[in-house]
């Protein structure tokens, strides 16, 4: 996963994106147990707003003789996926990213206030079950959490959610 | 629904959670692939590949 990220570094340090901060599976594992996830989600913002953002990724994965596979792209037989920030939460999520380190290599990372966030916004199963491992991991600051979800109006959904949680 | 006689069983799978939680991330990763590698093999489904790890 190293290759990976350092890939998506110099993607960043080059301009090809403008930011970025690690999704999904992989930022569950970095704050809770391992999750089973089959490629590295990477949100980014893009270098410029237009129709295509994600031509520059896979423009400079192909000259990189990087494949590409359904819509991830393999560094090293790694899939993965970039997904473009989407609304104004993915963006703040991107924008207050800290830093993990994977062997040697540093990269951002969603926090887990904001991957919970995430999850309740997304709302598959999957990111119901991920949801209720962080809260249950009682790893999230409360106060933060409750904050970016009154910002984003999620709140009443997180409401509704934590009830079937402590119920079920 | 709860049940008095899982709760101290369901207890330590969440000790258990809770213990692997505290892991170091690299060896979080670790165990990612070594889910990957059961999952292909019970589901042999092309699109699920197992990440390679550099030793």
């Amino acid at each position: 996963m190293e290759h990976a990220l350092r890939v998506v570094n110099e993607m960043a340090r080059l301009g090809i994106i403008k930011s970025y901060a690690i999704g999904g599976g992989v930022a569950a594992t970095y704050f809770i147990e391992p999750v089973l996830t089959y490629d590295l989600d990477i949100f980014f913002v893009p270098a410029k707003e237009g129709i295509d953002v994600l031509a520059p990724v896979y423009d400079y994965a192909r000259e990189k003789g990087f494949p590409s596979q359904a819509e991830a792209i393999l560094v090293k037989g790694f899939p993965v996926q970039f997904i473009p920030a989407y609304n104004d939460l993915v963006r703040e999520a991107i924008a207050n990213a800290v830093t993990l380190s994977y062997r040697g290599v540093e990269a951002r990372v969603v926090s887990a206030e904001y991957l919970a966030a995430i999850s309740l916004q997304t709302g598959r199963a999957k990111d119901r079950e991920r949801l209720a491992l962080l809260l249950e991991a009682a790893i999230l600051d409360r106060s933060v959490l409750d904050g970016i979800l009154r910002e984003h109006g999620l709140s009443e959904k997180f409401e509704k959610f934590s009830r079937i949680v402590h119920e079920g | 629904m709860k049940d008095s006689v899982a709760d101290p069983i369901f207890e330590k799978k969440r000790e258990r959670r809770r213990q692997l939680a505290k892991l170091p991330f690299e060896r979080k990763v670790a165990i990612i692939v070594e889910m990957q590698k059961a999952a292909v093999a019970i589901r042999k489904d092309p699109r699920r590949r197992v990440w390679p790890l550099d030793r």
